[in-house]
Formats: structure tokens, sequence, C-alpha cells
């Protein structure tokens, strides 16, 4: 049996910066009661001696790039997205001395 | 004259022969793509400033396309159809983008998709539900909704879709078109926003096979910006298509096509499986081998599950960038942790928003060996069971859901114990990065139905010439969306 509750979802919630509601609440403990039996019931011989598979390719070889300086982006591209900015930088509130 | 209903190969002729000129195309285009965003809602963006291009001897030069809005298109918005990208405009394009662009291929618009590509309706986008161009109170399916309902309503010959767990094969079988997934890796993901990584695959949906073939021939390549692709320099998709398949040999999977699985199956199912039966007998003809195969029930009925735990576990990861301070709409709030809070909180659509808490619990130290790994051992064990059949058969071959599309109003995204592993079962080709093509194969009700194929890894180019000879032999190929309803 899992322990997941409402107090759960919301502090799992909070620790990912994101508000719910009470009816998103109640969908993510519905919906994980269904993947919880799914997966709880999966009565397989042996099954914690398979190999969590992470990657598609069982066969992938990683090649590393040559070590070679490229070209920077500018700056400026970078900080097009962000709302705020002061000159070279992205502004945010205080964060040293909270 | 009217020139987008046409294949490639057709327009490029008529390109070189001077028939019409890439300026013309890209204005019908765009008409076409206004007429469908007035009915359908198809796209986020539409590139009104479009220029032609000049015609070569590729195929795909001055002829226009379509791009899902998590591809990075530079200097054109893209927005992953999320609000908290809602103004984002990348400085670089997609790999798979930029090799288009060096074929000489015209981006026309950007598609809406379900937001991130988390959900398979084609209704989360910040811009609003996509109608399905055959009956407008229908679902396209997702994520890539937009795409798929481009392409069969005649706007081009080809747009770009990603697929994380069907989200290409999923809204081409319920646009009665084709959409193919290639192998895992052969097409860049650099520069494709994140969903589930090892999940995640660059496609295209098409009229036909050949198209298909010849876009991912385009797109393909190894690049250095994406340590997960490799070198496919030795497959020239097009080039291998040429309807032999005599002797070729393909399954299907009992305990999702036999009807009697299915409890009050409704008259939809029954149609859909009655069909792909009758396609089956007919592709005998041709000189393929089919045969009835048996796979564990108890597997097949986890997999959904496994689907949601992995996809969601890494996109809780993925999306944790997504602050709105560097990028996206700045939130309000006393403090950094409420900027964020207020612009994920105000961003994101409640069905991301569950994903990601689901995700996280599952990744919580105390609950990954259950859930998580748990997760990936079973993906391990369905993929095993696949790659064994391809020992005996070049692919496996199923009908695509459980009938027509859906409507709208019954298109909610939420897991249920009765979800049926004949909708979900596509997902197992991103599990094994399979190679995974959906086609038209007859119609219920005057909407499309579709069959999937899925191969083994590498080896696209026997999937693809299979679908292409199975398509040759129907009368589905190249057909435009006509509202029925």
């Amino acid at each position: 049996m899992n322990n997941f509750t409402k107090e759960l979802v919301d502090s799992l919630a909070e620790k990912l910066l994101i508000g719910l509601t009470e009816e998103e609440n109640q969908m993510v403990l519905d919906e994980f009661a269904i993947i919880d039996e799914n997966l709880g019931k999966l009565e397989i011989d042996g099954l914690e001696n398979v190999e969590p598979m992470t990657h598609c390719l069982d066969d992938f070889y990683c090649t590393l790039r040559e070590d070679i300086a490229e070209e920077s982006i500018p700056i400026e591209d970078l900080l097009r997205n962000s709302d705020q900015t002061e000159g070279r930088e992205i502004e945010v509130p205080k964060v040293v001395g909270e | 004259m009217n020139y987008m209903h046409k294949s490639i190969e057709e327009l490029h002729e008529d390109l070189i022969n001077g028939q019409v000129t890439s300026e013309d195309l890209v204005k019908e285009a765009l008409e076409k793509t206004h007429e469908v965003q007035e009915k359908c809602n198809a796209f986020v963006t539409i590139l009104d400033d479009a220029k032609p291009g000049d015609v070569t001897d590729n195929l795909l030069s001055g002829i226009p396309f379509g791009i899902k809005d998590n591809y990075s298109t530079k200097d054109i918005l893209s927005t992953g159809s999320s609000n908290t990208l809602k103004d984002y405009v990348p400085f670089f394009n997609a790999t798979a983008v930029e090799n288009l662009y060096k074929a000489g291929a015209i981006p026309v618009n950007k598609t809406v998709m379900d937001e991130f590509g988390m959900g398979g309706t084609g209704t989360t986008g910040h811009t609003g539900a996509v109608k399905n161009p055959w009956d407008l109170s229908r679902s396209c399916a997702g994520s890539s909704a937009g795409s798929a309902c481009a392409v069969a309503s005649g706007v081009y010959p080809y747009a770009l879709g990603s697929d994380t767990g069907d989200s290409i094969r999923k809204p081409a079988a319920y646009c009665g078109i084709v959409g193919y997934k290639p192998t895992y890796g052969i097409i860049s993901r650099y520069g494709l926003f994140p969903f589930a990584s090892s999940l995640d695959h660059c496609g295209v949906f098409s009229r036909n096979v050949r198209d298909a073939a010849i876009v991912v021939d385009a797109m393909k390549g190894i690049d250095k910006n994406d340590m997960t692709s490799w070198d496919s320099s030795n497959i020239h998709l097009l080039e291998s298509l040429n309807g032999d398949v005599k002797g070729k040999k393909v399954c299907y999977i009992k305990e999702i096509c036999d009807i009697k699985n299915y409890e009050n199956p409704t008259e939809e199912l029954k149609l859909h499986l009655e069909n792909f039966m009758n396609v089956l007998e007919n592709i005998k003809k041709l000189g393929i081998v089919v045969e009835e195969v048996s796979v564990d029930k108890k597997l097949l009925d986890a997999e959904p599950s496994v689907y949601v735990a992995i996809s969601c576990a890494e996109a809780t990861s993925n999306m944790s960038n997504l602050t709105g301070i560097i990028f996206g709409p700045r939130g309000s709030g006393a403090n950094i942790n409420e900027v964020m809070m207020d612009h994920r909180t105000h961003g994101f659509s409640p069905l991301i928003k569950r994903r990601f808490v689901i995700g996280s619990y599952i990744l919580q130290k105390e609950n990954q060996e259950r859930y998580f790994k748990n997760a990936q051992r079973v993906r391990r064990l369905l993929v095993d069971t696949w790659k064994k059949l391809y020992e005996t058969y070049d692919a496996v071959i199923l009908p695509v859901g459980s009938g027509p599309a859906k409507h709208l109003d019954g298109s909610k995204d939420i897991l249920t114990k009765d979800t049926a592993v004949l909708e979900e079962h596509m997902q197992i080709g991103n599990f094994g990065g399979f190679p995974s093509i959906t086609i038209p194969d007859g119609f219920i009700n005057d909407l499309p139905v579709a069959l999937n194929i899925t191969g083994n890894v590498y080896d696209d180019a026997n999937v693809l010439n299979i679908a292409y000879a199975i398509e040759s032999q129907m009368n589905f190929k190249n057909q435009i969306a006509k509202e029925v309803k």
C-alpha cells in the first residue's frame, strides 16, 4: 500500500514550487492509486534481478567530442528572453541575507 | 490551381518543370493555414512573412512544411504550447529543423500541441483545443495534434512531430495520415524541448510512406550536440522502398487483437478489430506471412503504468528549469521562491502539475525501488519480449487505439483503471526505441482508423518497406480530410 495522502501531495507540490487546487490534489490521488495498484500487483518471479532499463539502445556507445573551444553565444542573445535584466545580468529578488 | 494536396515528389517535379513556383506554394500553404486555423485551431504561430526558397535537386527544396511548437526555431516563437514559454523566442534552431533548412524546406507555421507533449488529446495547449478536420466535434489525439491536423487538411505535404508515448502515431491514426517515429537517436533531439529524455523521439507526419522516408532522410544524422544520436549515413530510407515484401514475417498479438479480451466492447471497437483482421488477410496476398502470437497479459497490463511512472519522473527533472527567471514570463512575489512559484502555478496546466507531483513522489529515495526502478525493470521485460519476437518476425503489426477519433468532450487524459493496452501499446515502441509507423487502414462511421507497424531498432528501412507495400495495396494514401460531420 502506498502512503500517498492529500498532505503529502501538497508537500511535494510545494517543493516543486507549484500550487494545487483541491480538485487538482484529488486528481493526483486518483491517478496515483491506479499506478500504485498496477505496478504493485506485478508479481514476476525474479523481477528484482532484472536490470532496470534506462536507455533505449543497449548497444549505445558514447563518443566524446574533441576538446576544441568554440565561439560562445553572445550574451545579448542569452538575455533576450528574460523579463528583467540589468546590463549584462539577470535581475532577481535579493537572495543572500534572506 | 491547387498543389498542396500533392506528394513531395509530385511537387518537386512541378517545381523543376516550372509549372509552379516556390512562391506560389508558400502563398497557397499560408492561405490554407488561415482556413484551417479558423476551423480547427491548429497553429500557435503563422509565418505570414515566410519567403519562398530556391529550387534545387533536393526533393524538399522550395516546399512548405510545418513545425511542432516544441522544436526550437531561431527568431520564431517556440512555446511548447505552454503559458510558461508563451513569449519564448529561441536564438538557435533544433538540429532536425536546421537539417531541413539546409535541404531548402520552407517553414510556414508552428503547430499546437499538448503542453510540452504531456498529453494525448490535443486539448491542453495554451491556445486551446485542436479540432479534428474530419469531424470538428472530435479530437486529433496528441500531443502532436496541430501537425496531424494540418497535414490531413492539405496545408502542406508534411510536418514535424515528436513522440514520447505515441504522440505522432496516434494523431496520425485519428487524422487518416502517416505518422513515423524512427529508431531512437537517428534524428538528433538537440533543440527539441525535453519531456522524458529516454523516451523522446523526433519524427514526421505525411500523407504517404514515401514522403515520410524523404523527410526523415533529410532530418537524420549524427549530431555533436546530441550524444544519443548515431551515424546513420549508411541508411537511405527512400532508396530502400521497393515494395518487395515476399517472405517477410509479421505477427499480431492475441491479447490485444482478440475481441474476446474486451468486456462489453463498443460497436466501433468491434468494427475496428474486424477491419484490422481483414487487412491482415489481404496482406498475405503480398507474400507476407502473418502469424498470431501470445504475450503475457500481466506484463501487457502493466505497460500504461510503466509509461506514466518513467515519463513523469523524467519530466519532473527535465522541467525544473522552467522558473520564469532566465526565460518565460516573470512571476511576482516577495522572494525568489515566491516568484518562481507564481510563474509555475499559473503557467502550467493542471495535467502537467499532477504529473510533476507523481514524478516527484516516484523519485523520492524511499519510493524509487518500488516505483521507478520496478517500472524500468518492467520496461526491460517488455522490450526483451518484443526483441524476442523480432528474432522470428520482421515486425509486430497492431491496430491503433480502440477505434476512430474520440469526441472532444470525452478527452480527459486521465489514466483510468480500464485503460486498455489497446490504447497504449505503441508506448512499447518508445521503451525500446523501435522504428514505428502508423498508416491508415480503413474507415468506421466515415472516420479514419489505422494500423501500426513496429520493428527492431535500426531496421527502419525494413519497417518502412513493409508499410509501403501494405499502403500500396489499400486506397488510403494521399487522402485529404473531408469534414464529414
